[in-house]
């Protein structure tokens, strides 16, 4: 890339670095793959072994989303093509894309086109596609080499009738075929959805990725938030910036964040999105890191959002909720726009309040209401009914909407009292 | 206003070759016009960030914070999701941040693109810098239904353009030509929550949110603007969530700042604000609907002024206080307002039909013979008050349930059994008038003309819906969405009695 400015600040540089390293997943879970009984290394000797004696495998890799398994697949993958690279072609699909079989096998037959230089028709049919890649299976078992099937998404696929799983497993059975099949999920009961002609010829290996102990976590921080020494980055800058990023692991107050924050985010996903908000938030005109920078991304991450959209209401919303909750309170099953109104206007009678609003006015803010769902409609049937008649109800709690009517700078204060009794 | 708005205009005007794109706008460029990879930008004067700060009054941190997600040039980004009430500004902040910073970005708004095929072409038609025109009859550039199709063209197309980028950036020249800096390209996808409410949002929606991880391209920048918050996205699947980025609603100082902007008179509307915008502020703080309040409101405090030049001006404040305050005591959004002014122009028969669904709608199909009985009104008023003798309680209940279930569905019998009753009434005292009055309605005698064609008629204008077919009969059913005050303002033009059939429980 060539650089406008050649003299660029060390602090900019510093922040595109670790920028571009926290959106780098090979080199987040680099280091967490070196020990023996890693998923990495389990994973890499399996896929190894089906490659050099010649045999089909099929592995399920689980685990919470954002815990790292298509990157620890991957940069197995990337270590095993360099390894063989005569013996390995990987075809991947996506459950999110290619959850339709006849989609799925068209894009099996592009990749798999497109790895040995074939020409590729886009109107094949499902069985034109499938016996293709059965005669592929064939070839490529004859000539040793290994097809590696990555489904990700994979609970996707055992949606419908499987039948792409069943003619991929049942071709790995059937035929002199030299295939691996790798399935990834988030569901943890994934191979309870398979059928039982599905599961019976799928292998059940399962490899569990959870969440990283207390240790790892914190040498897997420092591994990415260091800066490298010898980098063109300016020595002594590096060096200091280090040295204040040790001062901050060390922090008490670091270490209870991070604890809050992983509390409720458990896995290396949730941690990097986390350090790419604070690193963003570091102030480049410092440019070092600080407590200061891990807090606003905490307390940008710890957002109450329903609180948030009370807050962005106008007073006469907030009338309108507080006789929803009113009506609630009166056991009032359901309502809708003219029982809100009807609610509504009785408390004008009985209080005299300064904000009556005719009705047209009241329906623009339901509507609002409506629209940034604070309420929703009960039912979705009724479409040719209008707004007004359909059924509501209110999806926060009566102390969400307590603790927004106290926040609210303008609230009347007899909203508050007529959300006491 | 004008700051929310004009950035909105330049926008569009630059980017017309986008997919949204309407006539008007394509007469702009000559037909022959081709773009280029300097599309992707802004094509306008990159703007500085003082006036970027400063155009948009209260938004200081969002931009603050917009800019330190994305980042210095050419850092990778997570994606963000942009969030916010409606007018808070989300898409011209995004859109001018773009302008300051000068970096290439797609733009697809979920409500121009209100499918999915639509708005996949709609991004390949912008990487692939296709722009629709007669020669190829209008057609995108790649057919593509399927998010798997997409993806594939969608990583071909952006590998084209970030070559073509990096091949630029290298060049010296290229900060003369007006090319967009860097080598990241930003997708922007505008009113997600739009996205909700189509067919295949079960799909679609996460596969936006985690297209970043699908593509696993670290060039590729995706924002999503919406204005619901995030916790309205709920996935059974799970998604490493974006980045949010809230953008609050206005406070009544920042409307203050936004409204006083680009204005002639700047007392004049100072004063003006100071009587109309906090009672405006507690019905909403929405810059569009205020905006569009405060301009007749304007109009009319400033009356007085054009009219007589003499006044001196304390006295001319304090009486357009007066007079504004009057208007806000009336309690009408300028909006709703002129809606009430419109006087219906619709025949007499298509009135007297309207009044009869309204009347099959809201009483009773079993009073309708006492309703209606040739010997007269009263009569069916002493009935209804014995039917009315029951406990408050059930009174209240049977409130509450006609409220709940709306306006009952009628059959197309009825509704013509009670349309002949009331035209043939309003004859007869038509008949009995006409000894009187001389200057009645002539049309009042071809009543009948074609009620069939006047109600499909009404059917359409929404007046009257069309309803399921009822299970047992088999026949279409109608109900009348009209509210009661309608109802009584065209009876009223009628000179119609409306009051006297309507049944009260």
């Amino acid at each position: 890339m060539g650089r406008e400015k050649e003299k660029e600040k060390p602090s900019e540089k510093a922040l595109n670095l670790l920028r571009s390293r926290l959106s780098d997943p090979n080199f987040i879970f680099r280091p967490l793959s070196d020990s023996p009984d890693s998923n990495y290394s389990k994973l890499k000797f399996i896929i190894s072994t089906s490659v050099t004696e010649a045999c089909n495998n099929s592995i399920l890799l689980l685990g919470p989303r954002g815990s790292g398994k298509v990157a620890v697949l991957e940069l197995v993958l990337s270590d095993l093509l360099q390894q063989y690279p005569e013996a390995i072609s990987v075809i991947r699909l996506n459950g999110l894309l290619h959850s339709d079989d006849n989609c799925a096998l068209k894009e099996i037959a592009r990749q798999l086109c497109m790895e040995h230089q074939l020409l590729f028709s886009k109107v094949a049919s499902f069985d034109d596609n499938s016996q293709f890649m059965i005669a592929m299976l064939r070839e490529c078992g004859l000539a040793h080499k290994t097809i590696i099937f990555v489904l990700d998404e994979f609970d996707f696929f055992a949606q419908g009738k499987q039948r792409l799983l069943y003619s991929l497993l049942d071709a790995m059975q059937s035929v002199n075929s030299q295939a691996v099949v790798i399935g990834v999920s988030c569901r943890l009961d994934v191979d309870q959805l398979l059928e039982k002609r599905v599961r019976s010829r799928f292998s059940h290996r399962k490899l569990l990725f959870l969440s990283p102990s207390k240790e790892d976590t914190e040498r897997f921080m420092e591994h990415i938030l260091s800066l490298p020494m010898d980098s063109s980055l300016p020595h002594n800058y590096a060096a200091e910036f280090n040295g204040r990023l040790k001062k901050i692991l060390s922090d008490e107050r670091f270490k209870e964040l991070i604890d809050t924050y992983l509390s409720f985010n458990f896995t290396i996903g949730h941690l990097v999105r986390f350090l790419f908000q604070a690193v963003s938030y570091m102030d480049l005109n410092a440019g070092f890191l600080s407590l200061g920078n891990f807090k606003t991304a905490l307390s940008s991450n710890q957002r109450q959002l329903k609180l948030e959209s009370i807050r962005d209401c106008s007073v006469l919303e907030l009338y309108m909720m507080v006789c929803m909750k009113r009506l609630e309170v009166k056991e009032q099953t359901s309502y809708n726009f003219y029982s809100v109104m009807t609610e509504y206007k009785s408390i004008h009678d009985s209080f005299q309040t300064s904000d009556y609003y005719a009705a047209n006015v009241c329906l623009r803010a339901f509507e609002h209401l409506l629209q940034c769902q604070l309420i929703s409609f009960i039912d979705n049937k009724g479409h040719n009914q209008s707004v007004e008649f359909r059924p509501v109800k209110l999806l926060i709690s009566s102390a969400e909407l307590h603790q927004g009517l106290k926040s609210y700078q303008q609230c009347p204060a007899i909203l508050l009292k007529l959300m006491d009794r | 206003m004008a700051t929310e708005e004009s950035p909105q205009v330049t926008r569009r005007a630059t980017r017309s070759y986008s997919a949204s794109n309407t006539a008007i706008e394509s007469t702009n460029l000559p037909e022959s016009y081709k773009p280029t990879i300097n599309d992707l930008g802004f094509r306008q004067q990159p703007l500085r960030l003082e006036d970027l700060l400063s155009s948009f009054p209260g938004r200081r941190s969002q931009i603050l914070e917009l800019l330190r997600l994305l980042g210095p040039l050419n850092s990778p980004m997570f994606p963000i999701l942009v969030y916010g009430g409606p007018s808070t500004g989300k898409t011209s902040v995004t859109l001018q941040v773009f302008r300051h910073l000068n970096r290439p970005f797609i733009y697809s708004s979920c409500i121009t693109c209100y499918s999915p095929r639509i708005l996949f072409e709609s991004i390949l038609n912008q990487l692939l810098f296709h722009r629709k025109d007669s020669g190829h009859s209008y057609s995108s550039v790649k057919r593509c239904e399927r998010p798997s199709d997409f993806v594939n063209y969608l990583r071909e197309a952006l590998e084209n353009v970030l070559t073509n980028l990096k091949g630029n950036s290298g060049k010296v020249s290229s900060k003369m030509s007006g090319r967009p800096d860097g080598t990241m390209v930003y997708l922007v996808f505008d009113n997600l929550e739009r996205i909700r409410d189509w067919d295949k949002s079960s799909t679609i929606l996460p596969f936006l949110f985690n297209l970043n991880d699908i593509l696993k391209m670290p060039e590729v920048g995706l924002i999503f603007i919406s204005n619901t918050s995030p916790d309205t996205y709920y996935l059974n699947i799970g998604y490493v969530e974006p980045i949010p980025l809230y953008f609050p609603d206005y406070t009544e100082g920042d409307l203050r700042h936004i409204f006083m902007a680009n204005q002639t008179n700047s007392r004049l509307y100072a004063s003006f604000l100071d009587v109309v915008l906090r009672p405006f502020c507690r019905v909403t703080r929405q810059v569009d609907e205020l905006a569009a309040a405060f301009s007749s409101l304007f109009k009319k405090y400033s009356e007085p002024l054009s009219d007589k030049e003499v006044r001196s001006q304390p006295l001319l404040k304090a009486e357009t206080n007066e007079e504004t305050k009057k208007t806000n005591s009336s309690r009408m959004l300028g909006i709703r307002e002129d809606f009430d002014k419109i006087d219906f122009h619709m025949s007499t028969s298509a009135k007297y039909l309207l009044i009869s669904a309204f009347l099959a709608s809201r009483n009773p199909a079993t009073l309708d013979a006492s309703l209606f009985d040739s010997t007269g009104v009263s009569d069916s008023r002493k009935r209804k008050r014995k039917a009315s003798e029951k406990s408050m309680d059930q009174k209240e209940m049977a409130e509450q349930e006609l409220l709940m279930k709306g306006p009952g569905t009628f059959p197309l019998e009825r509704l013509l059994a009670i349309f002949q009753c009331i035209t043939s009434l309003a004859e007869d005292s038509l008949d009995e008038e006409e000894s009187h009055e001389l200057t009645v309605e002539g049309g009042s005698r071809g009543l009948m003309s074609d009620v069939l064609l006047q109600l499909s008629s009404l059917c359409n204008a929404n007046f009257i819906i069309k309803g399921g077919s009822c299970p047992l009969e088999g026949s279409t059913r109608y109900r009348t969405a009209v509210s009661e005050d309608l109802a009584l303002k065209v009876a009223r033009s009628l000179k119609f009695p409306l009051s006297k059939y309507l049944y009260r429980r």
